[in-house]
């Protein structure tokens, strides 16, 4: 047990890379336009080589973004153990989660309209304590649908109470 | 149930009852300093004298009562045919609620000052499940009320009759704090001492510079943590924790009072916790994480076990919260020296363990803590590590309680144990949730004993 985020056995099941294309989407556009206008303002304030320098920082950070989104989705991972859903993410802020099966309250599914668009779903799990961050973000749908099923299943033969 | 039959006095059945005829006066009466502050004080630039502004108060107030005197008229309760509690409210919009008692994590009866004084008292059954699980039937006629929380923690025990269940549970004072010492813990407050010191610098400054107008500086310094502490020991004043079949009783308070029950095995998790000032008197403060009992608003959040007491006292009462457990036979392991470079002050003190029963954790310098989470009412287990920790090779163990002040980890542990530690108490919780019996928390019965 030397490494503390280490799969489990069965080893992480990884969500699907479509999650990363709709993060993308939503975050590339805000950061463009961001660096179009600080560019444009350089350029028009100061002078033409601030605003090239600016527009090649902005590029690289838009490059930045669009890498470390994909990282961060990679880094996205669950697995269903006899007793308990394990739950991975983060590169720089790493956390596992372990939930047991028989403390699992309520199982959600939700999906915006981009994630609808792309097939994905968001699987969110809670029990009593407000602190339990367990969810999945990116499920194909279908996969989103059968694992909220089978939680709930599970959770209702396992329930202990509080 | 538009036509609810009001029946003060009678048996608590399953016919709509309706709340204290005063409830109305009662409940204008809490906001009359406000209602008179708003005419007298807000409104002193109205035209016409005092006469005026009496008669304005008096239309307020009669006109509060009114509403809430129809209020009242479409509010009952009663308990449905599952045995659960039903309130029906609403003036235009009839609105039902279901109150399952199975869920019942405590009862709290509470005399507000004013509505004390008519000998009025309001319960408050707080059930697992958010904010929207609030639930207050006030007021009702201090016998009713006593009765009512009877019946509710009887039915949520699993007894279901068609009489009347009005017998309260007999008690027993297990630990009652003495008005001195809460006064001096009270007083013993880094806050209330920083506020003095603050106050004594302004007042040489304000000397020295031959200026006056520091008297703010002073009023803000000591009068805002002054507040909380007169608020916190009115609120304590004549604390006692009492044992009843029902489960643990706390009664507290000096103007406005109140009763807590917490039944048999609904203690989430527990903190004892030490501010740097009472270190000398040997004083601790236990909390708890009750479900249900948070984010009431105004208040601080989850159930103050108690207020202050010295060690034996506080071991005494452990027994009785988490039965069977001796913490401090539990093998804490600190954490490791790297951790000086993440948590410098803490570090020393870092430590978490576990035995059969509990998960303990420890941390603090300054107000020194321990958190106890019993494996039973584990709800999740987290594992986190940020980038100076992984730097460190460290990483955090935090074991998931219900909402509360209480919030157990292990933090700063070695990388390469947290995953065990994680992991030993997943197994812990597992094992325990299989072989969990409510019932031993009445088993345990060490005689009881008063506070010297």
């Amino acid at each position: 047990m030397g490494d503390a985020f280490a799969p489990p056995d069965a080893g992480w099941v990884r969500v699907s890379p479509r999650l990363a294309l709709a993060r993308r989407i939503v975050v590339l556009p805000v950061v463009l336009v961001v660096v179009a206008v600080v560019t444009v303002a350089l350029a028009l304030a100061v002078a033409p080589w601030a605003a090239v320098l600016a527009g090649l920082v902005g590029l690289l950070a838009a490059g930045w973004a669009w890498w470390l989104i994909g990282r961060q989705v990679a880094a996205v991972g669950y697995a269903e153990r006899g007793d308990d859903l394990l739950v991975t993410r983060g590169i720089m802020f790493r956390e596992l989660v372990v939930v047991p099966f028989g403390r699992m309250q309520l199982v959600d599914v939700r999906a915006g309209p981009l994630d609808r668009r792309f097939g994905i779903a968001r699987l969110q799990l809670h029990t009593a304590a407000a602190t339990t961050d367990a969810s999945v973000p990116g499920l194909p749908t279908a996969e989103a649908q059968r694992l909220r099923d089978h939680l709930a299943a599970l959770g209702e033969a396992r329930s202990a109470g509080l | 149930m538009t036509e609810a039959s009001p029946a003060p006095g009678a048996d608590l059945s399953s016919r709509p009852r309706r709340t204290h005829p005063l409830t109305p006066v009662a409940e204008v009466g809490d906001k009359l300093p406000g209602i008179l502050v708003a005419v007298f004080v807000l409104g002193r630039d109205l035209p016409g004298g005092i006469v005026v502004r009496l008669g304005l108060a008096l239309l307020v107030i009669a006109v509060g009562v009114g509403v809430g005197w129809l209020v009242w008229w479409r509010r009952s309760f009663w308990f449905d045919a599952d045995g659960d509690l039903r309130i029906a409210s609403g003036v235009l919009t009839r609105n039902e609620r279901r109150v399952q008692l199975s869920r019942l994590q405590s009862v709290e009866v509470s005399r507000p000052f004013l509505a004390r004084l008519v000998g009025l008292a309001e319960v408050k059954p707080e059930v697992a499940g958010g904010e929207k699980a609030h639930v207050r039937i006030a007021y009702l006629s201090e016998p009713d009320a006593v009765a009512l929380r009877a019946e509710l923690l009887a039915r949520s025990a699993g007894v279901r009759g068609t009489g009347p269940v009005a017998v309260e549970a007999p008690e027993r004072v297990l630990v009652r704090v003495p008005a001195r010492d809460l006064a001096v813990s009270t007083l013993l407050n880094e806050n209330l001492i920083l506020g003095a010191l603050v106050g004594v610098v302004t007042i040489v400054v304000a000397v020295v510079s031959g200026q006056s107008a520091s008297l703010v500086g002073i009023l803000l310094a000591g009068g805002i943590p002054g507040i909380g502490l007169v608020n916190g020991f009115l609120a304590y004043y004549d604390f006692s924790v009492a044992e009843s079949p029902d489960g643990l009783r706390l009664r507290s308070g000096l103007l406005s009072t109140r009763a807590q029950t917490v039944p048999p095995g609904r203690v989430q998790a527990v903190r004892v916790a030490q501010p740097l000032l009472w270190r000398r008197s040997g004083w601790y403060r236990v909390s708890l994480n009750v479900a249900g009992s948070n984010h009431r608003e105004g208040e601080e959040s989850g159930v103050v076990l108690l207020p202050e007491a010295p060690y034996p006292v506080v071991r005494q009462l452990l027994s009785r919260v988490l039965p069977g457990v001796d913490i401090d036979a539990v093998d804490l392991v600190p954490a490791p020296r790297s951790a000086r470079f993440r948590a410098p002050w803490q570090q020393p003190r870092l430590a978490c363990g576990l035995d059969d029963e509990v998960f303990v954790s420890r941390g603090g310098r300054l107000v020194r803590r321990v958190d106890i989470v019993p494996h039973a009412r584990t709800q999740s287990v987290r594992v986190t590590q940020g980038p100076w920790q992984r730097w460190l090779g460290l990483a955090s163990v935090h074991v998931d309680s219900t909402p509360g002040p209480v919030k157990p980890a292990a933090r700063q542990r070695a990388a390469a144990d947290a995953r065990a530690v994680a992991e030993a108490q997943v197994a812990h919780a597992a094992a325990a949730r299989l072989g969990f019996r409510p019932e031993r928390w009445a088993r345990s019965n060490p005689p009881a004993t008063e506070t010297p």
